[in-house]
């Protein structure tokens, strides 16, 4: 039996206040369960003293003492500022001691606290299950072994909802969150059919409520990861629970919204991306370009010397992507008028965000813009302009009343492993072998730190000081059609 | 009373008033961006804007328990702290907008010929030409409740777009009660007639939304609220996923209103109901995606239209597992 610390004691208090607040959610999240409560405020009620908080510590850390001592322990929230959800209660140190975070008797009197301590995390129950990797692998193996020795260890399962709690939590360490196997094993923990209903008053009132809001948390869990529960999950959960059980219900939500949204998502991303920054960038690229007929082309492979770490190779990749359109709008391009690369903008893929660069024309002003015609004679099935004047009103037009916003046209996209100019600058001569136009089309460099806005085109206010001015451009230009021609 | 709130406020201190309101979600808390401050040009019909987003906000659920100061002067603007002749303004502006609203009512509805609004295919409802078009919307993040996503609207690319822009922080706050965070949102404010009187949009003839967007690939969620006064209604929305392809090029984004899903109190409901048009009362943007990291949202324009195509009237059934009730 452990007598409980200040701390403790404080948290506790302030627990109890806390623990009205509660979340409108399946899981009522309680710091102390009612009986405690009850007891507590009768014996503090008891004691004489007009309000909880009014009495002395010293008199608190006894009937805390006292407390404990009645059953299993006392749930002490926010002790190590954990999130709320986490019930650790301090059970008594009986037979089963363990090594770990074994704290000495406070005395009577509060001592104050010792600063060069720090933050002294109280480790869960179970924790030092998860500890007993040789050699500190954390992965799928090693949790299935902590779990099996949870099981072993403890053949009544005593204190299986903290030891799920605590699995949760530690799934992410392990790697293991959208591991379906994983969260069966954990369902598995249950001790089967004796939380089941087995009459009316069992199932008016929640049957074995920590239970069914742990069950339900690890449900929860499943759905944050997107991981879809299969028949072997809701054979346990009928075992464990009964079918008319909150879990079920959660279960059986779960099976209907999930396929319901499985597959609404018209640009699908595939949950295992390319660790390869070359397939990465190929897929950015497909993503974003709508123009099926466009083509990657990979400039340059990566290559890192072997002194380096692969990490910051000496050429990074680059990647670009340019549809047969945009070759020919840059083929038509005015060469008196600059083209800009701008970026890096950001593209986020599930969890991955990449950068991209474009390279990109103003707006011609009106009066130069010139509208292309089509000549009769290029299909004689049918004419390709009709200039019929219906008397439609207002029931055929489906256009909006608003101008487009009017945007300059785009040349190509690429994707590079550096975000300088020299990177881009390899690119555009990478480009001009498919464009030999570009060779005399000034280009200006228009790189900005990533802030994820796209640029105004009006005021060029983000020009690194890199940008040289465009006469220098045209030399670097006419210096690259140099090397060009002898190569 | 809309005008006490005004005379209480005629400086430009927004104030969040601690209002005893009902249901509040967490989702819906607002708190004003720093995009306010842009809309202070003319100091004189300015008080009855800043009050009027005030008012707005306070049917709009707020968060209870804080009280946030937020003082949005720009350094160049001096407030001009005269109370007769902003509350002189203020009255001459609500009695021109009654006016006109009663000769409008014989116009037709909002001032449009009938055969005009009857034979309307598509319409433009929000557009981002200006700084006036941002003050109708309202930003929010979890900063609310304690988490530490920020986010921000600003007018686009040479004005012709908005940019929501941030940054998405899962971290849950430390308050004992959440054990998760992390969204931001972008919400229309309630459209008001003369005397703040609440209105709504009715949509009754399309049938689907249309958006121009540009985004960086996240999955964004699209929420429309209902325009109703009883209380246990004002959690329920309907929403539905938006996801943006990310990239340079303009995304067009067309949500048929049959796939919205109901909600209530940011849970989806086991009985579903379909969305009904004729009082609309806001819209919302939220990003939630568990994803930390910056995020922006480049919008052109939002609009309805109607999609002789799609004839779907609701897109989800319910089931006789979850609702026994409804199949007895």
């Amino acid at each position: 039996m452990r007598l409980l610390r200040l701390r403790e004691v404080k948290a506790f208090f302030q627990g109890h206040a806390a623990s009205h607040q509660l979340g409108w959610n399946w899981i009522p999240r309680l710091s102390l369960s009612p009986k405690g409560l009850k007891i507590l405020a009768a014996s503090l009620s008891c004691c004489g003293c007009p309000t909880g908080k009014g009495m002395s510590w010293a008199q608190a850390i006894l009937l805390a003492r006292g407390l404990s001592r009645g059953w299993g322990g006392i749930c002490s929230t926010a002790l190590t500022g954990a999130p709320f959800s986490q019930v650790t209660p301090q059970a008594p140190r009986g037979l089963h001691c363990s090594t770990a975070a074994h704290n000495p008797d406070s005395p009577l009197v509060p001592r104050p606290p010792e600063p060069q301590r720090g933050l002294v995390k109280a480790l869960a129950p179970h924790e030092e299950l998860f500890r007993q990797a040789p050699d500190g692998v954390r992965d799928k193996a090693s949790f299935v072994q902590a779990v099996q020795n949870f099981t072993q260890y403890n053949v009544h399962k005593r204190g299986h909802v903290d030891f799920i709690y605590l699995a949760l939590r530690k799934m992410r360490e392990y790697g293991v969150e959208r591991d379906l196997a994983i969260y069966n094993l954990l369902l598995d923990i249950f001790p089967k059919e004796v939380f089941r209903p087995r009459n009316i008053f069992h199932s008016i009132f929640l049957h074995y409520p920590r239970q069914q809001e742990c069950g339900i948390a690890v449900l929860e869990q499943m759905e944050n990861h997107g991981v879809m529960p299969n028949k072997e999950t809701e054979f346990l959960l009928t075992q464990i629970f009964g079918r008319k059980s909150y879990p079920m219900l959660k279960f059986v939500r779960m099976k209907l919204w999930f396929t319901r949204f499985k597959n609404i998502n018209p640009f699908p991303v595939p949950r295992d991306l390319p660790q390869d920054p070359v397939d990465l960038a190929r897929l950015a690229l497909r993503h974003m370009e709508p123009d099926l007929s466009a083509r990657v082309t990979v400039y340059q492979m990566p290559l890192s010397k072997d002194s380096t770490d692969a990490t910051d190779p000496t050429e990074p990749h680059i990647v670009g992507i340019q549809s047969p359109d945009q070759q020919a709008a840059l083929a038509h391009h005015d060469p008196a008028r600059p083209i800009f690369v701008e970026g890096p903008f950001s593209l986020w893929l599930r969890d991955k965000c990449v950068y991209y660069h474009i390279l990109r024309a103003d707006l011609l002003p009106p009066e130069e813009r010139e509208v292309e015609e089509i000549p009769e004679e290029w299909n004689l099935y049918y004419p390709m302009q009709l200039d019929l004047a219906y008397g439609r009103s207002s029931w055929d037009d489906y256009e909006f009343n608003i101008d487009e916003v009017e945007e300059g046209p785009v040349f190509a996209i690429c994707m590079a492993g550096a975000h300088d100019q020299a990177t881009l600058a390899k690119w555009i001569q990478g480009l001009q072998e498919t464009n030999p136009t570009l060779a005399r089309i000034p280009v200006v460099f228009r790189l900005s730190a990533s802030s994820g806005e796209l640029l105004a085109s009006s005021s060029g206010l983000e020009e690194t000081p890199l940008t040289p001015p465009e006469g220098r451009e045209e030399e670097e230009n006419n210096q690259q059609r140099q090397q060009q021609s002898q190569s | 009373m809309a005008l006490v709130h005004k005379l209480l406020n005629g400086t430009y201190i927004l104030r969040k008033c601690p209002k005893p309101s009902v249901a509040s979600c967490p989702f819906l808390s607002t708190r004003f961006a720093d995009y306010c401050s842009s809309s202070l040009e003319k100091p004189v019909a300015a008080p009855g804007k800043a009050s009027s987003q005030r008012k707005t906000e306070g049917n709009l659920e707020g968060h209870h328990q804080r009280e946030v100061d937020l003082d949005i002067t720009s350094p160049e603007d001096k407030p001009e702290v005269s109370f007769d002749k902003a509350i002189k303004e203020e009255i001459k502006d609500h009695f021109r907008r009654l006016k006109d609203d009663i000769v409008n009512h014989w116009i037709g509805p909002e001032g449009r010929p009938l055969h005009e609004v009857l034979m309307e295919q598509a319409k433009v409802v929000w557009q981002f030409r200006g700084k006036e078009d941002l003050d109708k919307w309202i930003v929010t993040s979890d900063k609310t409740i304690g988490g530490r996503s920020e986010v921000f609207l600003k007018m686009g690319r040479s004005n012709q777009s908005a940019l929501l822009y941030g940054t998405l922080s899962s971290e849950a706050p430390q308050d004992g009660e959440s054990g998760r965070s992390g969204y931001c949102a972008m919400i229309s404010k309630i459209p008001t007639g003369p005397f703040e009187r609440k209105r709504f949009y009715d949509w009754s003839q399309f049938n689907t939304l249309y958006l121009r967007v540009r985004g960086d690939g996240r999955p964004w969620m699209v929420n429309i609220r209902e325009d109703t006064d009883i209380i246990q209604r004002k959690d329920q929305m309907y929403s539905y996923f938006m996801f943006t392809r990310g990239g340079p090029y303009w995304q067009e984004v067309k949500i048929p209103f049959s796939k919205f899903f109901f909600s209530n109190r940011g849970r989806i409901r086991d009985a579903q109901y379909q969305l009904l048009l004729d009082k609309i009362s806001s819209i919302g943007f939220t990003l939630a995606d568990k994803v930390d990291g910056p995020f922006f949202l480049e919008i052109d324009f939002i609009g309805v239209f109607t999609d002789p195509a799609h004839t779907e009237e609701f897109a989800y059934e319910n089931s006789p597992e979850l609702n026994p009730r409804l199949f007895k």
